[in-house]
C-alpha cells in the first residue's frame, strides 16, 4: 500500500476538521536514512522548504515534543518564552507561525512522530483546538500511528 | 655652571616659556609647604575653591584634591605622605592620584623633589597618565581577548575530539552488537525492541557527531577550510532550512591552522547573524585568494541595519569577529543598508609561503 498518498489525504482531512491554516506531520526516517526526523508530511505550507529541515530530538517545536513525548501549545508566537531565539525554531519562521499546538504520535510506547496544526493569526490555536489534534494523533485517523513506519 | 649658547638670559625665557606653555602641571612650594607659585596648567586641573586656598598658603590645600599615591603596598595611600615626608629621596618618580575639574580622578605621573637645598624650596610637577592608561588598557584586553580566544578554541578541539573519537566510536560499537543480536534469535519480540533501540542509539550517535563539529569541525584540521564549509553549510542548510550559496575557489588549499581558524568561526558568526536577523533565504558565501591576501565574503540581501547603531544581541559576536581577525592580521569591514542588505568582508594578508605575512 502507498502509504505517501495516505498520509497526505489523512493530515488534508485534519486541517479541513480543525479549520487550521497548516497541518504538518513529522516522522522518523526509515533506517537508511540514519533515522533523522522531518517534516514529511505538510498541508497548507506556503514553501517546500521546511521539509529540508532536519530535527533534532530536544531541538525546536517536533524535537521538544518528540524528546518529552508531550503536547506543546503556544498560543501566541510573540509571547512565546524562546521569542529571542525564533531562528531556532524554522518551521514558526518558515511558515510564519502565529499559534501553533503540537502532540506526539505513540507507538509500542515510544514517540515515533510529532502532530503539529497551526495558524498564521495568533490566539487561534486553543486548549479545545489542541486537544482534537490529540485525540487525531491518537485514534480518529486510524492508519496515523506510526506502526508502519517501524517495518519500513 | 655650562649653558646653551645664547647665554643665562635665553635659558630664563626658555624656562618661563615653558612653565607658561607646558601641559605639565608645576607648582613650587616653600619648606614649609606654602605655595609660591604655580603654572597655568596646575590652575587648570584645580577647582576654583582649592585654587584659593593654594594661592592663599594655606597648609595642606593639596589635600583637598589628592586622593594618594601608589606605593608597594596600595594603589592609593596617604601613609607617609610625600608632601610631609623627610625623605624626599623617595618621591623623585611616583603616581598619584588628583580630583581634577572636569576629568574626575586622574591618575599622574608626579616628581616632588627640592630645588633648593637652603631655602628648601620644593617642586612638583604633574604628567597627566590617563591616556597612557587607556591605551595600556586596550592593549592589556587586547591581548586577554586573543588568549581567550585561543585557549576556547584549544578546549572546544580538545572536547571534540574526545566525543568524536571515543564516545561516538564506543556507542557504534554498542549499536554493531545490537545488531548482531539478529543471528543469535529468532524471537521477533526482542527484535523489534532491539531494533527501536538500535534507532534510538544511532540518533543519539547522531547528536554527538553534530555537538562534536558545532564545537569544532575536525574537517577544518584534516581537510581544510573548503571542506569544512561545505559541511557546515549542509547542516546550516538542514537546521535552519536556507540555502547558502558558496563559491570557493581556493579548493584544497591549505593555511595556517590560526588563519584557517578565523575565517571558519568569523564565517560562522556572520552566517549566523544573517540567520538571525536578517530574514532571509539565502545567503552568499565566497572565499577566494586575490594579490596577497585570502579573502571571504558573507552577503545576504535581507533587513541590514546601520552601522555603528545599537547592535541587536550582545553585541559582542560584531567585536569578537574584528578581534579574531586582528590576530592574522586581517581586517572585517561590514557594510550595510536598511532593506538592501548586509555584507561582511574580510581579509588576510599572505606571503607566498601562504602564511600569514608577519
Amino acid at each position: 500500500m502507498d502509504y505517501t498518498k495516505e498520509y497526505q489525504l489523512q493530515i488534508e482531512k485534519i486541517r479541513e476538521a480543525l479549520g487550521c491554516d497548516i497541518i504538518a506531520l513529522a516522522l522518523v526516517e526509515p533506517a537508511e536514512n540514519l533515522h533523522v526526523l522531518k517534516w514529511q508530511y505538510i498541508s497548507g505550507n506556503i514553501s517546500e522548504r521546511i521539509k529540508k529541515v532536519v530535527l533534532q530530538s530536544g531541538k525546536g517545536i517536533a524535537g521538544g515534543v518528540f524528546k518529552n513525548g508531550k503536547p506543546i501549545l503556544v498560543a501566541d508566537v510573540e509571547k512565546f518564552a524562546a521569542k529571542e531565539d525564533l531562528f531556532n525554531y524554522p518551521i514558526l519562521k518558515l511558515e510564519n507561525l502565529k499559534s501553533i499546538g503540537a502532540a506526539p504520535l505513540w507507538h509500542s510506547g515510544r514517540v515515533v512522530g510529532v502532530l503539529l496544526g497551526g495558524f498564521r493569526e495568533p490566539h487561534l490555536m486553543t486548549p479545545e483546538r489542541l486537544q482534537m489534534l490529540i485525540s487525531m494523533s491518537k485514534s480518529d485517523i486510524g492508519t496515523l500511528d506510526g506502526k508502519e513506519l517501524m517495518w519500513n | 655652571m655650562e649653558l646653551i649658547s645664547g647665554g643665562k638670559d635665553q635659558l630664563i625665557d626658555l624656562m618661563l616659556k615653558m612653565y607658561e606653555n607646558s601641559t605639565e602641571a608645576i607648582f613650587f612650594f616653600t619648606s614649609e609647604g606654602s605655595t609660591i607659585s604655580m603654572n597655568p596648567a596646575a590652575e587648570n586641573i584645580m577647582d576654583d575653591h582649592v585654587l584659593e586656598q593654594l594661592k592663599k598658603g594655606a597648609e595642606n590645600a593639596l589635600c583637598n584634591v589628592c586622593r594618594g599615591y601608589t606605593s608597594e603596598s596600595d594603589l592609593t595611600t596617604c601613609k607617609d605622605c610625600y608632601f610631609t615626608s623627610s625623605n624626599h629621596e623617595d618621591f623623585t618618580s611616583f603616581q598619584v592620584f588628583l580630583e581634577t575639574v572636569g576629568k574626575g580622578i586622574v591618575p599622574y605621573a608626579a616628581t616632588f623633589h627640592v630645588i633648593d637645598a637652603e631655602k628648601g624650596t620644593r617642586v612638583f610637577i604633574l604628567r597627566d597618565l590617563s591616556m597612557q592608561f587607556e591605551t595600556q588598557n586596550k592593549l592589556q584586553q587586547n591581548k586577554m581577548m586573543k588568549n581567550v580566544i585561543k585557549a576556547q578554541e584549544n578546549e572546544r578541539k580538545r572536547i571534540s575530539r574526545e566525543l568524536h573519537d571515543s564516545v561516538a566510536q564506543e556507542l557504534l560499537s554498542a549499536v554493531v552488537d545490537l545488531r548482531a543480536l539478529k543471528y543469535m534469535t529468532n524471537d521477533t519480540e526482542v527484535l523489534k525492541k532491539t531494533s527501536e533501540s538500535t534507532a534510538t542509539l544511532i540518533r543519539l550517535m547522531d547528536d554527538i557527531r553534530n555537538l562534536s563539529v558545532e564545537l569544532r569541525p575536525s574537517a577544518l584540521d584534516d581537510f581544510g577550510l573548503e571542506a569544512a564549509f561545505r559541511s557546515h553549510f549542509k547542516r546550516v542548510e538542514e537546521s535552519f532550512g536556507l540555502t547558502i550559496d558558496f563559491k570557493s575557489t581556493v579548493k584544497q588549499t591549505r593555511y595556517e591552522n590560526e588563519v584557517e581558524t578565523v575565517l571558519y568561526r568569523i564565517c560562522q558568526e556572520a552566517v549566523l547573524n544573517a540567520i538571525k536577523y536578517a530574514q532571509v533565504e539565502t545567503i552568499q558565501v565566497h572565499l577566494f585568494e586575490e594579490g596577497d591576501s585570502l579573502q571571504l565574503n558573507v552577503k545576504d540581501e535581507g533587513a541590514g541595519f546601520i552601522v555603528g547603531d545599537h547592535p541587536m544581541g550582545t553585541g559582542l559576536g560584531l567585536y569578537g569577529m574584528n578581534e579574531r581577525a586582528e590576530l592574522v592580521l586581517g581586517n572585517v569591514t561590514i557594510d550595510s543598508e536598511i532593506g538592501k542588505g548586509t555584507t561582511v568582508h574580510l581579509r588576510v594578508p599572505l606571503d607566498e609561503k601562504r602564511e600569514v605575512a608577519k
